[in-house]
């Protein structure tokens, strides 16, 4: 083959490397302390989200295309740039909580099962209701065990709580705290940089649709 | 560091449960306008699951509103230079 080629899977495999040894060398460098809430009001996390958010959405927007054509039960596009959101917001938390965990792990389950459905045949029930009944059955059983530590009419409250943050149903309830305190934060720190980002756009979208185009191919009206 | 004991036996001391609640107490945006004492942690939770639901319903419009905007921007690549340097200045 060509020595372009040949190099480029080489390159890629240095870059995948040098991702891991950085990988590494972070988690090294932080001990296994739980994610503090104040790390999602930094400037720097609030950049690198903003940064992969703007990415995820680019991709969002090319991928209905791109993807084989018409794909299973794909969400219209406003739940599907809010997913890549909190997917990225999943990310920067490094795996280190629970619901961050559950919300990368249940978007693998989903792409699975949709990648499944789309191989066998359509209409096929998704995987995602076994998945949700089978955690619910669980949830159920563990609840009961869960109010030792709480009061009954504080463990209703706390398994409201549990159902809106992701994968925490079966969390004892200091777990249970700890993970709401960081997720708060960090979906605060979503908002934010959301926010930001629709304000820069809209004032980009803003200056720019009046034709003053000094694009390469501006579409011709 | 709240975790000096850990929590593995599930003999949670009081103690570490009210710092928990403390610390959730202090990013909800109704605290700073009470100058908070003790809520009732039943409150406090009710308030919690409400504040969760408003952002996630926040986030929701948001998304809705960048998708919309990312549609328009479609014929304009210099466009998404100019975000990512808007964004880190």
């Amino acid at each position: 083959m060509a020595s372009t080629s040949s190099s480029t899977p080489a390159a890629e495999v240095e870059v995948e490397e040098r991702c891991r040894k950085r990988k590494r060398a972070a988690r090294a460098a932080e001990p296994a302390a739980p994610a503090q809430p104040s790390k999602w009001r930094t400037r720097r996390e609030h950049e690198i989200y903003s940064s992969k958010l703007l990415e995820a959405i680019r991709v969002v927007r090319a991928g209905p295309s791109a993807a084989a054509g018409a794909a299973a039960p794909a969400p219209p596009r406003g739940r599907a740039v809010g997913e890549a959101a909190d997917r990225e917001l999943a990310v920067a938390a490094r795996g280190r909580t629970h619901w961050s965990r559950a919300i990368l792990a249940s978007r693998r389950r989903r792409l699975q099962a949709a990648h499944r459905a789309r191989l066998r045949a359509p209409a096929s029930p998704p995987s995602r209701h076994d998945a949700a009944a089978a955690s619910a059955s669980a949830a159920s059983a563990s609840a009961a065990a869960a109010k030792g530590t709480a009061t009954p009419p504080l463990a209703r409250k706390a398994k409201v709580l549990g159902r809106l943050v992701p994968g925490c149903r079966k969390l004892s309830f200091p777990t249970l705290l700890a993970e709401t305190t960081d997720y708060i934060a960090a979906l605060q720190m979503q908002v934010r940089a959301m926010t930001a980002l629709a304000e820069a756009l809209s004032a980009v979208s803003a200056t720019s649709s009046p034709g003053a185009g000094s694009s390469s191919s501006s579409s011709p009206l | 560091m709240s975790s000096g004991r850990s929590s593995s036996r599930g003999n949670i001391s009081e103690d570490e449960i009210n710092e928990l609640i403390s610390k959730l107490q202090a990013l909800l945006p109704s605290s700073r306008r009470r100058g908070s004492g003790q809520a009732s942690t039943t409150k406090l939770l009710k308030e919690t699951c409400s504040y969760i639901k408003s952002l996630h319903r926040e986030v929701d419009d948001l998304s809705d509103r960048l998708s919309d905007l990312m549609s328009t921007m479609d014929h304009n690549s210099p466009g998404a230079e100019i975000i990512r340097s808007i964004l880190r200045s």
